[in-house]
């Protein structure tokens, strides 16, 4: 008790310690350890080592979906990263010299980051659904007739239209985050640019961007990290097949689909095997994932060295 | 000082297209649930004929819908009240106390970051099974709660950058370690526990993966859960979506345009910097 009684701290970090140490860092040793095994996780384990990374590379049909959930997942990352946020940054910028009406626009702009996942597909349908949806309405109106589509349907769109709900959702979220670090630069070096007579653009180019990198870096990982973990939006727009031709499929429904979800993809070993392959799947995501947060420590590390 | 930019023509239009964008969909969303299932599906820009609250009825007496809204209050209000608890006994500890593996703890606690609840969730389900918690809504709430990394992040630095002085005043007065954590750090640091909330509320309410794997039972699903059943089939429940919809949207963005200020100023400090 003594022993307790130096050491203070210990009371206050332990309860919060025990709840995250159980249901967030355990539970990714876990998956690791669960990956080595074959298991339909009420029967027997049997202890298979690498095997289901094996079968997981090896299977045509598995590593088909693998590349292809992989595929869409990159996509989604490159629209965020090389769309929306430069678009993020730029109205970060507008709101941040205090464009008139600023107020309006960015509670505007970031209110439907409060509209659940659900409600947010179900609006993309309003618009673009071949027969109740506004756009094809719209197109019609402007003699453009031709160019309606059942847009939700076409498999060639599907990730498209998953990005542009992910876009319209998230974007106000990275633009706040930004906003909130323009705020921080010091007004000193803002004045002496304006007297300078550095025009409005060459300011944000050779100081506010400058000064935000770090904030730009990490939005970037976040953004990645979404692309890589996304579920939602692809499960409730395609269900657990991930839409026609899986057009809508990504690494976290993939994922999904084997611990949880389907029945009749694959067959043969994989219902004996939801567990251990689910996990297995898991497991690569959080490599993707690490390798990557990895490079971005080291180049942020860098930067503060210099 | 001025920041303006000479011509701002251009960057207004994008930006007034933009959030006219957002409120026509909404409009049309909350227009369209006062119109019948019938007319929405087949005279659908046509002139409303039947225009009255028969959805709104069939939502809360039907579909019980006061029930997904209590189950999803609920769950947003136990998992803050433990998060907040936790988060700051544990930002305090480590902010307020010298100890060796200070940086390592702090560190431990951050790696949450990295890691989002779907790469561990088929651990979470057997463990959530194993303790009989499947289908209630306490498994949701300690998956949930579990993730500590960022309140702990910004409550940590707020407690490292509090004067020493602070600490030894308040010791001089007799008031033990937690006297202290309770009377005087914890009411400091509730600017940042403002903006915990504000941030976690969204992403709590708005949580669908956790609630999907952990609830089967309709009776303890949450709302966006009920929201899917009936987008699920449109042809069928087109207006109980709509109007399913529209509930649980349009409060919740009338109370966040009304205190939009300070809840996006609580959202800005929120940002993980440097």
């Amino acid at each position: 008790m003594t022993w307790f009684k130096k050491r203070p701290f210990l009371w206050f970090i332990l309860p919060g310690f025990i709840l995250y140490s159980l249901f967030s860092v355990y539970p990714i040793f876990s998956a690791f350890q669960i990956s080595l095994n074959q298991w339909d996780g009420i029967g027997v384990k049997t202890f298979v080592g690498l095997d289901n990374y094996v079968e997981l590379f090896g299977n045509d049909e598995l590593f088909a979906q693998l590349t292809g959930a992989f595929r869409h997942s990159v996509i989604l990352f490159l629209l965020n990263a090389l769309a929306v946020l430069p678009a993020q940054l730029y109205m970060a910028y507008l709101l941040y010299s205090g464009i008139r009406g600023h107020r309006f626009f960015q509670a505007m702009i970031f209110s439907p980051q409060f509209i659940a996942t659900p409600v947010i597909v179900f609006m993309g349908t309003l618009i673009f659904d071949g027969n109740i949806g506004v756009f094809n309405k719209l197109l019609e109106a402007v003699g453009l007739g031709e160019w309606t589509r059942p847009w939700m349907g076409v498999p060639e769109f599907g990730i498209f239209i998953v990005w542009i709900m992910v876009a319209w959702s998230g974007i106000g979220v990275g633009m706040i985050f930004f906003l909130g670090a323009m705020k921080m630069i010091s007004s000193e070096v803002m004045e002496a640019a304006l007297l300078e007579g550095a025009s409005y653009w060459r300011r944000f180019f050779s100081i506010v961007l400058p000064q935000i990198k770090t904030t730009v870096l990490n939005m970037l990982i976040l953004t990645y990290i979404f692309a890589m973990t996304m579920f939602d939006y692809s499960f409730i727009l395609g269900g657990v097949s991930g839409g026609i031709n899986r057009s809508v499929d990504v690494m976290a429904l993939f994922f999904y689909r084997i611990a949880f979800g389907d029945n009749s993809a694959v067959g043969g070993t994989m219902n004996v095997n939801a567990m251990g392959m689910g996990t297995t799947i898991a497991c690569v995501m959080f490599a993707v994932i690490f390798i990557v947060a990895i490079i971005q420590v080291v180049i942020t590390y860098r930067r503060t060295e210099d | 000082m001025n920041l303006r930019p000479k011509r701002t023509y251009a960057s207004s239009a994008i930006l007034w297209l933009y959030s006219s964008f957002t409120l026509f969909v909404l409009v049309y969303m909350t227009y369209q649930a006062f119109r019948s299932k019938k007319e929405l599906l087949s005279n659908t820009f046509g002139w409303p004929d039947v225009f009255n609250f028969a959805n709104f009825k069939k939502l809360f007496v039907d579909a019980n819908f006061l029930r997904y809204l209590f189950n999803s209050t609920w769950i947003l209000v136990a998992v803050l009240a433990i998060i907040i608890l936790l988060s700051s006994m544990v930002a305090y500890g480590i902010g307020r106390f010298q100890f060796r593996f200070k940086s390592t703890v702090l560190l431990y606690f951050l790696i949450g970051l990295m890691f989002p609840v779907q790469l561990g969730i088929v651990p979470i389900f057997l463990l959530i099974r194993d303790m009989g918690l499947l289908n209630s809504q306490w498994g949701v709430i300690v998956v949930l709660a579990s993730g500590l990394s960022m309140p702990v992040f910004l409550l940590t630095t707020f407690f490292e950058k509090l004067p020493k002085d602070l600490y030894e005043s308040a010791k001089i007065d007799g008031a033990g370690e937690w006297t202290t954590f309770i009377r005087v750090m914890f009411p400091l640091a509730s600017p940042v526990i403002f903006s915990i909330c504000i941030i976690m509320s969204v992403q709590i309410w708005n949580q669908f993966f956790v609630p999907l794997i952990m609830l089967q039972s309709e009776a303890n699903k949450t709302i966006p859960l009920m929201i899917m059943k009936f987008t699920n089939n449109l042809m069928y429940n087109i207006d109980l979506a709509m109007v399913g919809s529209v509930m649980a949207t349009v409060p919740i963005l009338i109370l966040f345009f009304l205190f939009s200020g300070r809840v996006l100023e609580g959202v800005a400090s929120g940002g993980i910097k440097g």
